[in-house]
């Protein structure tokens, strides 16, 4: 089997200054600065197929974006190797970079001046594409995210969601064979971020790159990926698919009651099997006026499981 | 190999006209960098040149009349415009600062190479469009300028851009170290104004800084094409100015790989 993304015991530190509170502190600083070591990632580990969307999960600062810019080619690790299409990403080599594409949800990567069909042409000649061909594809893509009618109109001029489809757009006219996506629907209402999670979804069975998705939306993990990394304090603390993560948790059922006299709802989570024990025990605590029982969330038991790592790192 | 060749004009080309649609999108702007800034040095420079004369005892100072001092602070204000590049400097460095470089560094475009056909696309319009002012002072007043030396003299100071955008780019990359490099790009433009001879002519500079500043490649964005066209100098100061350009070129250009590959290595992929 050839994995489109492969990496070994990949690591980065990063070096960051600490200096103390005060206008004392500052001047010391001028001539003698304290710097401190902060590992951002460290002995990750992961093999990614072509044309599977791995969802990756993590708290902020869990090292998921460190992670993306190793594999993006924008800085280099400092421990474990990887490869991604077979090559080195943080050599930078053009016949890679025309293979890949990110996007990063909270930047514009179009330019901001022009309207996004100049902007596609612009990418043709970057991309070496040939022209009448990339103009089909736009045209494609347009149609497939409902958005035909803004290609001429200034980027600036745009509505959030309208700029997210622009980019999306941008990103895959090269038809890259991997594709990293950082906070895609950041920011976005929901039927935009729906839009966006059907189109992705569709063009990923037609075209079949490898995905690598960022998300602290669960909803677009759960739509979305084959297979899911969850990230906890540079750690990849769980790979596997969204499936087996839902099986092997063993917490699955949320309780909501109310007590008498009460107007605060209170919630347990807990496995299939302790049922009678957990209404067992809230009887004992008082008259209940109200109770149903639930199926746990992909998102609850996404949270529970990495403050549980969280705290056990 | 031909292919390759086509695809790097083809997308060099889209990059210049990028930096002169960008450009003319922010008109004000450019009225004010191409017009009115120069036309406002040119008056501070014509005020000062008719003052030292006015209050001279001879009618030369230097070995140069009062209409070849005029016909240089006429030029000078607008060739210093186009031998500068404080726009595209603080964009480059406000990129690496920022972590909006990320969108060059994954794509298959060299970021010293977009920023330079930008910079190049924009100067051909502050070209076309400020030239016309010094020109037409020239016919009006009949100051001494040599129209037919005008294109070599400026095929002179856009060679001497490379290098300044080759400067440029070195400042820029400090930023993968420094983070904030604002102080720098202001200490540059000032030694290159002193050293280009847009400040002072360098005519009247003591005959050993002369001499260094003539070794400089600095004074070929502005004195060495300027001296040319008011008939100061002759075409061998044109051809030295072309040898220390190139000379800087290999220098600069040999510092700036270098802060490049470090600068990559220190790189955190800011804002990312």
């Amino acid at each position: 089997m050839s994995f489109a993304i492969e990496a070994n015991n990949l690591g980065r530190t990063y070096k960051t200054y600490s200096k103390k509170e005060g206008i004392l502190n500052s001047l010391k600083g001028f001539y003698s600065r304290e710097y401190t070591e902060k590992i951002a990632l460290q002995g990750a580990n992961l093999q990614i197929e072509p044309g599977k969307i791995v969802g990756l999960v993590g708290a902020n600062g869990a090292g998921k974006t460190t992670l993306l810019k190793i594999l993006s080619g924008l800085i280099y690790p400092t421990s474990g190797t990887a490869t991604v299409l077979g090559f080195e990403p943080w050599k930078r080599q053009n016949e890679f970079l025309k293979q890949i594409s990110i996007l990063l949800g909270q930047k514009n990567q179009l330019w901001w001046d022009i309207t996004p069909s100049d902007s596609y042409a612009l990418l043709a000649k970057i991309y070496d594409l040939d022209l009448i061909q990339a103009r089909k594809r736009v045209d494609e893509l347009a149609s497939l995210l409902h958005c035909r009618h803004v290609l001429d109109t200034q980027l600036r001029r745009l509505s959030l969601g309208e700029r997210m489809k622009m980019e999306i757009i941008g990103s895959l006219l090269h038809s890259p064979k991997v594709l990293f996506l950082d906070e895609p629907t950041i920011g976005l209402d929901i039927v935009a971020q729906k839009a966006i999670r059907d189109f992705l979804e569709t063009y990923v069975k037609e075209f079949k790159p490898a995905i690598i998705l960022t998300s602290h939306y669960m909803d677009d993990i759960a739509q979305l990926a084959d297979q899911l990394l969850l990230m906890s304090q540079g750690q990849i603390v769980y790979n596997g698919t969204v499936d087996e993560f839902m099986q092997s948790s063993d917490l699955k059922k949320k309780l909501i009651y109310r007590f008498t006299n009460s107007l605060e709802e209170k919630e347990i989570i807990f496995s299939s099997a302790e049922l009678s024990k957990v209404l067992a025990q809230i009887v004992a605590e008082g008259d209940i006026t109200d109770i149903k029982v639930e199926e746990v969330n992909f998102e609850e038991v996404i949270h529970r499981f990495l403050a549980k790592e969280h705290s056990v790192l | 190999m031909r292919k390759s060749f086509i695809a790097f004009w083809r997308r060099n080309i889209a990059f210049c006209k990028l930096g002169i649609v960008t450009n003319l999108e922010y008109r004000f702007n450019f009225i004010v960098d191409a017009f009115v800034q120069p036309i406002l040095t040119v008056g501070i420079e014509v005020l000062l040149w008719l003052a030292i004369f006015k209050t001279a005892e001879s009618a030369q100072i230097g070995g140069f009349s009062r209409e070849s001092y005029l016909a240089y602070a006429v030029w000078a204000p607008f060739l210093g415009r186009i031998a500068i590049s404080w726009m595209y400097e603080s964009m480059m460095v406000e990129e690496v600062g920022s972590g909006s470089i990320n969108t060059v560094l994954t794509r298959p475009i060299s970021f010293f190479e977009y920023y330079l056909s930008q910079m190049m696309g924009y100067k051909l319009i502050t070209t076309i469009f400020s030239l016309l002012i010094p020109i037409t002072a020239s016919f009006y007043f009949d100051l001494p300028v040599q129209y037919l030396k005008i294109p070599l003299a400026l095929s002179l100071v856009i060679f001497y851009l490379f290098l300044v955008h080759t400067m440029s780019f070195i400042i820029s990359t400090l930023g993968f170290f420094l983070t904030r490099v604002r102080s720098f790009t202001l200490v540059k433009n000032l030694i290159l104004w002193l050293l280009s001879g847009e400040l002072v002519p360098i005519d009247l500079m003591p005959a050993v800084m002369k001499k260094f500043f003539l070794i400089m490649p600095f004074s070929s964005g502005v004195y060495i094409p300027l001296a040319y066209i008011t008939g100061r100098a002759d075409i061998e100061l044109i051809l030295i100015g072309f040898r220390n350009v190139s000379i800087g070129l290999v220098i600069a250009g040999t510092v700036s790989y270098f802060f490049w590959k470090r600068g990559l290595h220190e790189y955190t992929g800011t804002g990312a």
